[in-house]
């Protein structure tokens, strides 16, 4: 496991190592190593509780790394303030209250970007992206049909134009059509822009769909890794997720 | 009967003029001002002090915001923001700068009352009867202010950190806004807000080191029931006002007085959340 | 049995010993004063010993309970004003007297209790106790300022026939009444009475969850605060024969929270000193420098709040501690009085009616506007049976638990416990019916100790002493058992703040089977626990079920630990019922396999 870290982490975008956080008295990941190169996606799969939704909030700086190593293009970020690791172009989307219901279309894009003038400009990567969106632009959020809610998370993203995207379950609750447009967009986006993208899902076919490795959460730990390509990916997978 | 409908619109616009900066400080940082009062006061003592040095009235009004924004962003940071965990106790602390700043007023200034010129004396004329000038001005800030508080929210990015903040902090900063930045400058917005308040109604009260404590806890009640939002501070305003009017003149004085505090703890025992649509 | 109830009683009695001691000694103070203070002193003095009753009972609100309360000035002022009014326009005399101390005493009882009604309402947000409490002083202010003369308006009452007694003898009744006060006080918060309002201002709503009538407790607390209260003013008028609308006002309201905030809260002994010193060198100072005094009791204020929250008491507490501590090695963890478990059969076993469902849910639809986030949920539990009740997120598992605990959450349908509707009962009605919940999260009591958390867990079905505090506690066999394996029986001194989370967990469950319930409501009691933790939580869980007849609904993510435990396994997809059946059913069902796969329920099927 940590050796496939090792070898890449100085030509890595996020290299995540020996991390271990929690809330309060409670470990929820304990030693958890992975790296993610520029333009590749990575999805880290387990089912509820395993601490997925926790791995992404240590990241981003929510939560207290109480021991470990997050390295963005090899500066260590771990312990920094969330608006901060913002600022450095982490793109994060939460998996429950991830927009503002009461603010439109338009200011929820807004907040993605550093300066009102650069959503004019990259307005054109949502409009191809998703078409719908743009078109609501004066609507409330909390308006719009749940899927359309997730295509806003998607394109606030999209706009931020990030280094990193930490995507947490944006498949949950979308039709089968949805989620084939989710992947379409998150593969057109890593080959343009080069973005890393860290994905957690508990959805298994997408997951295979979208990215290029996948790594298994287990009661906090990563007990998996390997290539989505390789010939045994699907049976390892399925017999660690099995209900 | 004219003067009555003036009393009472005249009446709404000073409480909605004292009650808007404690009110956006609520909002942003979940957090009762107590120290409200004593803005008011020292915006008061701001036009004394400006008016006797020989300046134009008018300059009073922007003198007392930045002398209130100034304060309270050295306040925020020394008082407010180390008990962020532990909003009873910052209720308590900021009563507690409330009588240090009361004292320091006293120190500089003395006990007795003040008297401040008003911009504008005399009476004018209105729906045919005579009206104090002043009092009329008043609705127009009122308004003024309502206006440019909106446009502040709606129209600048400001606007649109500070309301992020309000609905989903820890969302807000997610996406790079700086919370602890937008609560410092809120404070000190709602500081200068309660400083010009201070300096727009003191050319009708006189100008003592308590007089902003009266207004203190209708400010607080009326803040309750409007919801935190603009439009509901209006309503609240025009209603706890308009009723605060009613009895006084109508039952006596004395229960006016405690109108507004009864009927918003009636009211916020019945909607928690108050007159706002949310 | 005999041993641990003689045990007990000796450790109580040795508590009213030392306060009685300690009173006596406080009185031996009071009596000899006199003699060699001055005049002026003594004058101050007797004020200042009626605003240290009154500092008390904030103490006792605020400090205890948590109830940030601006107005006990309120109760102060009334007991004033009864005694002024009555010898005003009444009469004078031993009668008099005690017929306005009772009018006195009753009038702030019945504004204590209305005022509590109010308040304390289950679901309250505390900022909105508080301004009650600030109103209640202010409308006070305003209807003596309306009742003109036959109050005095603003100038208020002075020069009333009264009792002329010397100051000695007048020093003495104040002494006496504040000495008489603060040990009753003082027992009351070191019994079990004092520790239930230590858990309330700690964690409320888990108060409620075990079954604590927390409003009631509050409301009490207030109106027996407020009758001191108004007792003191009444004295406090009768020496200084003169009453203000300021007596009851907002001022003297927070003043008393100064007094309590820089003494040290929840002591007693602080705010009782903060009183007396502020008042009296107040007095000295006003003559000289009145307003750098306020000055610096006001910076004072402030810096103790945010530098220093528990008062200028906890310098002294934590030097008595280091003190005591000063034999002990580093890293030995404070340990309380120790107390001992008895066991109890329980008064369950024999009402069991084996034809009525422990539980029984119906038709059960939770709405929030126009989400529907569960839609005709109907299920039923069975005695000696665990329920497990999976689903992706966003199924409406744990809004279902809400459902079952808190009779106002449910937008529509019905839940039986034992046959017994919950209607729109408080959860602390429906832990009365048999449900018992624990929670996702471990927030427990942290000044408490084990012991303390297992007793407050007791005290629907054994009441709680109000003058001592109890050596014993009772509890039924499957909490003693979970104690056991945890090994927190051994730690029963602990502090809870110090507990691991595994342990937290286990203590948590105990709690909840403190009360007996018929049904156990748990929410992801394995998140958090390492492997070992779970496998001991799984056996434990287990032997619930098939020893003592639980029934039991569980919410879990983990799969395999649900596959190992469950009897039945119900599965939840956006809010409706997917499948109610054994463990090989679902796990054989395709139509659950694709809704864990996240693809849409018709495209599967």
């Amino acid at each position: 496991m940590s050796a496939l870290a090792k070898t890449e982490s100085v030509a890595a975008r996020l290299a995540v190592e020996g991390l271990s956080s929690g809330y309060s008295a409670a470990t929820v990941i304990r030693d958890v190593s992975f790296s993610i190169a520029r333009g590749e996606i990575l999805v880290i799969l387990g089912k509820n509780g395993m601490g997925k939704s926790t791995l992404l909030k240590t990241i981003m700086g929510f939560l207290r790394a109480t021991s470990g190593s997050i390295r963005l293009d090899g500066q260590e970020i771990a312990n920094q303030p969330p608006h901060l690791n913002a600022r450095r172009s982490l793109a994060y989307t939460p998996q429950e209250y991830a927009i503002f219901q009461d603010l439109t279309v338009e200011e929820n894009l807004r907040l993605g970007v550093a300066r009102d003038g650069l959503l004019d400009e990259r307005m054109g990567d949502v409009e191809a992206a998703f078409p719908v969106i743009a078109r609501r632009f004066r609507q409330r959020a909390g308006t719009l049909s749940g899927g359309e809610q997730k295509m806003l998370l998607l394109s606030r993203s999209l706009v931020a134009r990030p280094k990193l995207m930490l995507v947490d379950e944006i498949s949950e609750g979308l039709q089968p059509s949805m989620v084939t447009k989710m992947a379409e967009v998150l593969r057109r986006t890593k080959d343009k822009d080069g973005v890393a993208i860290l994905l957690v899902e508990q959805n298994l076919p997408f997951a295979l769909s979208v990215a290029d490795r996948y790594a298994i959460l287990k009661i906090g730990e990563i007990v998996e890794q390997g290539d989505v390509d390789q010939a045994d990916a699907l049976a390892t997978l399925e017999q660690h997720l099995r209900i | 009967m004219a003067t009555l409908f003036l009393d009472i619109l005249t009446t709404a616009s000073m409480l909605f003029i004292v009650a808007a900066g404690l009110m956006i400080i609520l909002g942003v940082m979940k957090l009762i001002n107590f120290a409200h009062g004593a803005f008011l006061t020292v915006g008061g003592y701001a036009v004394h002090v400006v008016t006797d040095a020989g300046y134009n009235a008018w300059l009073t009004i922007p003198a007392a915001a930045a002398v209130g924004f100034l304060l309270g962003v050295v306040v925020e940071r020394l008082v407010v923001r180390p008990l962020y965990s532990r909003p009873l106790d910052a209720i308590l602390a900021t009563w507690g700068l409330g009588i240090v700043i009361a004292q320091v007023i006293v120190f500089i200034f003395g006990r007795e009352v003040q008297f401040a010129a008003s911009p504008i004396s005399g009476t004018a004329e209105l729906l045919a009867t005579t009206y104090s000038a002043w009092r009329l001005i008043l609705v127009g800030a009122a308004v003024i202010l309502g206006v440019l508080l909106t446009a502040l929210l709606y129209l600048t990015r400001f606007g649109l950190n500070a309301r992020a903040v309000i609905m989903n902090e820890d969302l807000a900063r997610g996406l790079g806004i700086d919370s602890v930045r937008v609560r410092a400058m809120t404070f000190g917005l709602g500081a200068a807000l309660a400083c010009a308040a201070g300096a727009l109604i003191t050319p009708l009260l006189s100008v003592d080191p308590n007089m902003g404590l009266p207004w203190l806890v209708n400010s607080f009640m009326l803040v309750l029931v409007s919801g935190v939002a603009i439009p509901g501070l209006a309503l609240a305003s025009l209603l706890l006002g308009g009723a605060q009017v009613l009895v006084s003149t109508f039952v006596s004085p004395i229960i006016g007085g405690i109108t507004i505090v009864v009927l918003a703890a009636v009211i916020l025992r019945i909607k928690p959340q108050g007159l706002s649509r949310g | 049995m005999a041993d641990i109830t003689s045990e007990a009683s000796e450790r109580s009695s040795r508590q009213v010993w030392r306060t009685a001691i300690g009173a006596a000694v406080a009185l031996a103070i009071i009596l000899t004063a006199p003699f060699y203070l001055d005049t002026y002193m003594t004058n101050v003095l007797i004020r200042a010993l009626f605003l240290g009753v009154l500092a008390l009972t904030v103490d006792l609100v605020w400090g205890y309970a948590g109830i940030l309360t601006f107005g006990q000035s309120a109760f102060f002022g009334i007991g004033a004003y009864a005694c002024a009014l009555v010898f005003t326009h009444w009469g004078f005399g031993p009668g008099w007297a005690i017929a306005a101390l009772l009018i006195g005493v009753l009038v702030a009882a019945l504004t204590a209790w209305l005022v509590g009604l109010l308040s304390f309402y289950h679901g309250a947000s505390p900022l909105y106790s508080s301004i009650m409490t600030l109103a209640l002083p202010i409308v006070l202010v305003q209807i003596i300022f309306a009742g003109g003369r036959f109050t005095g308006s603003s100038s208020g009452l002075s020069g009333f026939p009264t009792y002329y007694w010397s100051i000695d003898t007048w020093f003495i009744i104040a002494g006496v009444l504040l000495v008489l006060v603060a040990s009753v006080a003082w027992l009351f918060v070191r019994s079990d009475y004092g520790r239930i309002l230590v858990a309330i201002r700690e964690n409320e709503d888990r108060c409620a969850y075990l079954g604590i009538p927390v409003s009631r407790i509050k409301t009490g607390l207030f109106v027996a605060c407020g009758a001191v209260g108004a007792i003191a003013g009444f004295g406090y008028a009768a020496f200084t024969n003169v009453v203000a609308p300021e007596l009851g006002g907002f001022l003297l309201g927070t003043e008393s929270l100064i007094w309590v905030a820089l003494g040290g809260r929840g002591t007693l002994i602080g705010p009782i000193l903060g009183a007396i010193g502020i008042d009296v060198t107040s007095s000295y100072l006003s003559g000289s420098l009145p307003f750098l005094w306020k000055f610096i009791v006001g910076v004072a204020f402030v810096v103790v709040i945010i530098v220093l929250p528990n008062g200028f008491a906890s310098l002294a507490t934590s030097g008595w501690r280091r003190y005591r501590m000063r034999g002990v090695e580093a890293g030995d963890v404070r340990h309380g009085p120790g107390i001992t478990l008895v066991s109890t059969s329980g008064r369950r076993a024999d009402a069991v009616d084996p034809t009525v469902a422990p539980i029984r849910i119906d038709g059960l639809t939770c709405r929030y506007g126009s989400l529907t986030v569960l839609d005709g949920i109907t299920v039923e539990g069975r005695a000696g049976q665990l329920l497990s009740i999976v689903g992706p997120n966003g199924a409406g598992k744990t809004t279902l638990m809400r459902c079952i605990s808190n009779g106002t959450e449910r937008t529509g349908g019905q839940v039986a416990v034992a046959g017994h509707e919950i209607g729109r009962n408080s959860p602390q009605k429906i832990v009365g019916l048999g449900v018992g919940r624990s929670f996702q999260n471990t927030s427990l009591f942290d000044s408490l100790t084990v012991g303390d958390c297992l007793r407050l867990a007791r005290f629907r079905i054994d009441g709680a002493r109000s003058f001592v505090r109890s050596g014993t506690v009772a509890l039924p066999e499957p909490a003693l058992e979970i104690l056991k394996a945890t090994g927190l029986d051994q730690q029963l001194g602990l502090e809870s703040r110090y507990l691991s989370h595994g342990m937290k967990r286990g203590l948590e469950l105990a709690m909840v089977l403190a009360t007996e319930p018929r049904v156990l409501l748990l929410d992801e009691p394995t998140a958090g626990l390492t492997k070992p933790e779970r496998t001991a939580i799984g056996h434990v869980l287990t032997r619930l079920v098939a020893e003592y007849g639980l029934c039991v609904f569980l919410i879990e993510h983990d799969l395999d630990f649900v596959r190992e435990i469950s009897d039945r396994i119900v599965v939840l997809h956006q809010g409706k019922l997917l499948l109610d059946g054994t463990v090989d059913e679902v796990v054989s069902s395709d139509l659950v396999k694709a809704v864990y796969a996240g693809q849409d329920l018709e495209a599967a099927s």
